[in-house]
Order: C-alpha cells, then sequence, then structure tokens
C-alpha cells in the first residue's frame, strides 16, 4: 500500500451514540479537501481521530502506508500530521514568537542536561530553532508582532499563529478545524489565498472542517458530507451542490449560493 | 563586550557578593542572623524547586514533604557513625546494611537527592495518569503515606522517635551553594527549548500534545529535578537542625512551601526566591509584635501568637493587592535590568 492517507471504515460510538459510522477516506498528496455536514455530525470527531485524540471503535488509519490507529498525539504529529483546533488554543502567556518555537522541540537533538549547562551543540540549535521560526512567522506576516503575548492579539492574528505553529511541524497533512470561523468576507479571502500560497510552497495536503460555504465551494478540490456521522455525500463542489441529499439534510430544501 | 557574555558577568559579580554578604555574617553576624540566613537558603532550595512543578509546568503537586522527608532520612542515617545509630535506635535495633555504612556529608546529601528523585520517579506513573484536583490528592496521599512509613518502619526510621544527635555540618556555604545551584539549574532549564515545553503544557496541554510535545516525559523530568533538590534541601535541613522526626515532614510543610511560591509568584523563579525570604526572614522579624510595647499612653502585654495573626493579615494583603503574587509571572534578572537600562538611555 503506497496510500498517502487513507481512514478505513472508521466508527467511533460515545455511549449509546454513534458519533461515526463507517467513515472513510483516502487523500492523494498535495489534494484539498473539504469536510462540511451540520453541527453535531461528528466532522471535529473525525479529526480527533486522525489527529489521535481519539481510538476509533473499530476502522484504521493509514499515514503512508503505515497503520497508525490508537498512537499517541505526539507520536502522529511527528509523523507529519498537524492540526489547528476550532476553538483557538495558543499558549496565551507565552509569546508569538515562543508558540512557533515550541512546534520545534520535538525535533531538538540536545538533551536537557546540554540545555542547563548551555553547551555550544544546544545554544547553535537555539538560535537556529529561533530564527526558523522567524521564517515561519514572516511568512503569515507575524514577524512584527515576534515578542507580543501571543493571548493579547487580535483574533484573525491567532488564527494565523495557530496556522504558523501548525506549518512549523512541517507537516505532509495539515488538519484545520473551521479556519475561518468568525471572520468577514474580506478575511476569509485572505485565508483562502493565504492556503494556496502555502501549497505553492510546501508539499502540503489540506484536510478541512468549515461552515463557510463560499470559502469551501471555492477552496476545495473536493468534498465529504457527513450527517448523523454517515456519509451522505461525496464528490466536486460542483456535484455537492447538485446532491438532493445534501440540500435536504444540510440547507434544508434552499439553494447553496 | 557582547549581552550575553555581560549577562554572564553580571551574574558571576552577584554571586560573588552574596558570598561576600555570607562571609561577613558567618564572620561577625550572631548564631541567630546565621540560622536565619540557613534557614532561608534552604527555603529558597526547596520554594525553587517546588515551583518548578507548581509554577512552571501548572501541576498542583501537594507532596513535597515526602522528598523533603526521604531526603532527610537518607542523609541523617547515612552520616550517622554506628555507635550513634546504636544509640538512637533503642526499642528495635536498625537493618543492616543501615547498621554499618557511614559516609562523608556530601555523599549523603547526594544520595539523598538521588533517592528523593527515585522515589519521585516511581510515584511519576500513578500521579501523571490523573490531572487536576485528582493529582493533588494523588500527590498528597504520597505525602502522608511516606509520613507514616516514618512513623512505622522502626527499624529504618526509628519510628516516632526520629534521629537525634545528627552532626551539625550544615553551614552557610552548603545552603547557600545549594541554593544558588539549584536556581541556576531550574533557571537554566526553564528558559530552554524544555522551559518552553514545560509552559506550553501549562497553558494548553492538549495544543502542547497535538505540537508534538510528549506531556509525561516532560512533566517527569521536572518532576524529577524537583524532587532531587528537594531530597538535599531535606539532608540539609536534618543536619541544620541535628534532630529529626516525622512529626517535621507533615502537610504542614508543603503548606509553607505553597504559601511561599503563591505570594512570590506561581511561575516565577524570583518570585519563589522572595517568597522564601520574606518567609524566612519575616517570620522572626514579626516576633516583636508578641513582646510587651510600651506606647507611652497605655502599655499593651505581650500576646503569644499574636506574629501568626499578623502573617495572616500580611498574606491577605499580598493576595488582595497582587493577585498573581509578588511578582506574578515575570523574572528578575540582568536581562530584565539591561533592557529597562537601554530604555532610559534612549527614550
Amino acid at each position: 500500500m503506497d496510500d498517502f492517507f487513507k481512514l478505513d471504515g472508521i466508527t467511533v460510538q460515545f455511549g449509546g451514540l454513534v458519533a461515526v459510522h463507517r467513515f472513510s477516506l483516502h487523500l492523494e498528496e498535495g489534494e484539498r479537501v473539504g469536510l462540511i455536514g451540520p453541527n453535531g455530525a461528528g466532522k471535529t470527531t473525525v479529526f480527533n481521530i486522525v489527529s489521535g485524540f481519539l481510538t476509533p471503535g473499530s476502522g484504521k488509519v493509514y499515514w503512508k502506508g503505515n497503520d497508525i490507529t490508537g498512537r499517541p498525539v505526539h507520536e502522529i504529529t511527528r509523523l507529519g500530521i498537524a492540526r489547528t483546533f476550532q476553538n483557538i488554543r495558543l499558549f496565551p502567556d507565552m509569546t508569538v514568537l515562543e508558540n512557533v518555537m515550541v512546534s520545534f522541540h520535538h525535533k531538538l537533538r540536545s538533551h536537557f542536561w546540554q540545555a542547563v549547562f548551555g553547551l555550544p551543540s544546544y545554544r547553535r540549535e537555539e538560535s537556529l530553532l529561533k530564527s526558523e521560526a522567524m521564517t515561519y512567522l514572516e511568512e503569515l506576516g507575524l514577524s512584527h508582532l515576534s515578542a507580543e503575548r501571543a493571548g493579547s492579539l487580535p483574533y484573525g492574528q491567532q488564527r494565523r499563529l495557530e496556522i504558523a505553529r501548525a506549518l512549523a511541524i512541517r507537516p505532509g497533512l495539515l488538519l484545520l478545524d473551521e479556519p475561518v470561523a468568525g471572520m468577514n468576507p474580506s478575511e476569509t479571502l485572505e485565508t483562502a489565498q493565504l492556503i494556496l500560497d502555502l501549497q505553492r510552497k510546501y508539499p502540503l495536503t489540506v484536510f478541512l472542517i468549515e461552515h463557510d460555504m463560499k470559502f469551501v465551494m471555492q477552496l476545495c478540490e473536493r468534498i465529504k458530507v457527513l450527517d448523523y456521522g454517515h456519509t451522505i455525500a461525496e464528490g466536486t463542489p460542483a456535484e455537492i451542490q447538485q446532491d438532493p441529499l445534501v440540500l435536504k439534510a444540510y440547507l434544508g430544501g434552499a439553494c447553496v449560493c | 563586550m557582547d549581552r550575553d557574555r555581560l549577562k554572564i558577568f553580571l551574574n558571576g559579580v552577584t554571586v560573588v557578593a552574596v558570598f561576600l554578604v555570607l562571609f561577613a555574617f558567618s564572620r561577625y553576624g550572631t548564631d541567630y542572623q546565621v540560622r536565619i540566613l540557613n534557614n532561608m537558603a534552604i527555603f529558597i532550595t526547596l520554594a525553587v524547586s517546588y515551583n518548578l512543578v507548581n509554577g512552571y509546568c501548572g501541576i498542583l503537586h501537594l507532596g513535597p514533604n515526602a522528598f523533603v522527608a526521604i531526603g532527610a532520612y537518607t542523609s541523617a542515617l547515612l552520616t550517622m557513625t554506628p555507635a550513634e545509630k546504636q544509640m538512637n535506635f533503642i526499642i528495635q535495633p536498625i537493618v543492616w546494611p543501615l547498621n554499618v555504612i557511614e559516609v562523608p556529608f556530601v555523599l549523603s546529601l547526594l544520595a539523598a537527592g538521588l533517592t528523593a528523585t527515585l522515589f519521585a520517579f516511581l510515584i511519576s506513573f500513578p500521579v501523571f495518569r490523573v490531572r487536576g484536583d485528582y493529582l493533588a490528592i494523588v500527590t498528597l496521599g504520597f505525602g502522608e503515606v511516606v509520613r507514616v512509613l516514618c512513623n512505622a518502619l522502626q527499624n529504618v526510621t526509628n519510628g516516632p522517635l526520629g534521629l537525634k544527635g545528627l552532626s551539625p555540618c550544615t553551614n552557610l556555604w552548603w545552603t547557600w551553594g545549594v541554593a544558588v545551584l539549584s536556581i541556576a539549574v531550574i533557571s537554566r532549564l526553564i528558559h530552554s527549548s524544555y522551559g518552553r515545553a514545560l509552559k506550553a503544557i501549562r497553558e494548553d496541554e492538549t495544543a502542547a500534545r497535538a505540537m508534538g510535545v510528549d506531556p509525561f516525559q516532560h512533566l517527569l523530568l521536572a518532576f524529577l529535578i524537583s524532587a532531587f533538590f528537594s531530597g538535599v534541601a531535606g539532608g540539609l535541613l536534618a543536619h541544620l537542625i541535628t534532630t529529626i522526626s516525622p512529626t517535621l515532614f507533615t502537610f504542614l510543610l508543603t503548606f509553607n512551601l505553597l504559601i511561599m511560591i503563591v505570594v512570590g509568584g506561581l511561575g516565577s523563579t524570583t518570585g519563589a526566591v522572595i517568597g522564601a525570604m520574606l518567609f524566612a526572614w519575616g517570620g522572626e522579624a514579626l516576633r516583636i509584635v508578641e513582646k510587651p510595647m510600651d506606647l507611652g499612653f497605655v502599655i499593651i502585654p505581650g500576646i503569644p501568637g499574636m506574629r501568626m495573626v499578623i502573617f495572616s493579615l500580611l498574606l491577605m494583603l499580598v493576595i488582595l493587592f497582587a493577585r498573581r503574587g509578588i511578582m506574578g509571572r515575570s523574572e528578575l534578572n540582568w536581562e530584565v535590568i539591561l533592557t529597562r537600562l537601554d530604555r532610559l538611555r534612549r527614550p
């Protein structure tokens, strides 16, 4: 199997509630795939399975041909799957720069005692981390804020910082959980442009959840629709917009745009 | 001279200045003053290492008294001569090999730190399976377990009788040397990438995991370093007061440490140092209020216990006016001072 990423027949139950039922997904390298569905459809549950926060009751997760089902979150991240969160989860009391530098910590070669004694090898690594973190901040236009407290940034910039932090993992697969929630139309447009730019610069596959239909339809090449844990439709944006099941379940019979 | 070199130089100067002051006290100070300074240094070591876990990792750990107890007993049992041990253990003779071992003070301190670290390692597996209030209760439980064991293991710890007549090896150089070492090690750790990972776990553990930080590994690191210094401080304490018994290591000790780091500022090493100094010195300075006072028109007789009333009032004032402690989460180091000076020079 040389699949890039695959979810195979994932089922998750919380007590008697089936949150996700036999969900399967196949991602090709470099794709942009969207996951939509009404509130409570199980979208974030799917994300939590991909990033390792939840272990599915049945089904398997494959990353580059290897079974990674049930591996701890930090190991999955180190394999190259990074995520952002629906409700922003920065490290509020740390600076913007430190937030990004945390993402590099798992790559650190020096042991803690090398850091404590301030050995040259550690100091070299530390200054390398700092300059690398700065390049990611520049990429997202946050470099002038590097010394600010992350918690004091305005909302839009906090979202950007979360993306910068996930990007610093140098992921092959980037999971974005509602990246434009609470943004105005121009900010939304900027974010879409940003994601396209990043994909041009880095080998990045994007899998995202979003309620903003215009954003999803414009950005994603493929869309999956969940409702009550069941996949009800899958296809290109144009196909999804015509799908009667989607119109019924998700949009209550109204037209998409 | 660049900034880094300047800071190292200034830190060196500070340490030399501290030791000059200590030298002056050891030469011309009274026994009482020297005793307070010794207490202060031991409290600083304990508070700074406790703050590493409670302040920087954001873990409410309530069992440092266990580490101090283990350190104190380990080091005491190792420095006592076989003859002294025989005199102490009158109810049950002490077990082999403790009855024949006698090592120098410095080795006993090292052993105290390592034994406490080993204990911390063993309890870390159940402790870090839980978080928040549950973790507090688990650690509180382990603290009590150690105290009860000290009471019950008659042939190891001499039970409630305790150990008496330890040689007073602890002096200003030992206590302050260990205090400076613990501050140096812990602040270096905090300002490294490892410190950032610890703070990330404190701020948001879920996000830290998603950024590839293994919480168990990092919390364990902090916990073990903290236990090591607490154990060494326990050894120093034992050889300062020369008599130890299980009643010395109750939850009250943990509680006092908690007061120090909360007043100083959770998550600030400077704060922990200030808290410990205020606690050690303040407790003695407030003795004036218990003396009879002649205000000219009225004579107030000395009220025993008045000290504690004033002390708690002061604590309340600190928490009212500085909700996050005296220092909050900020530090006072040469970097901060130099930055301020630069700003003053170029307004």
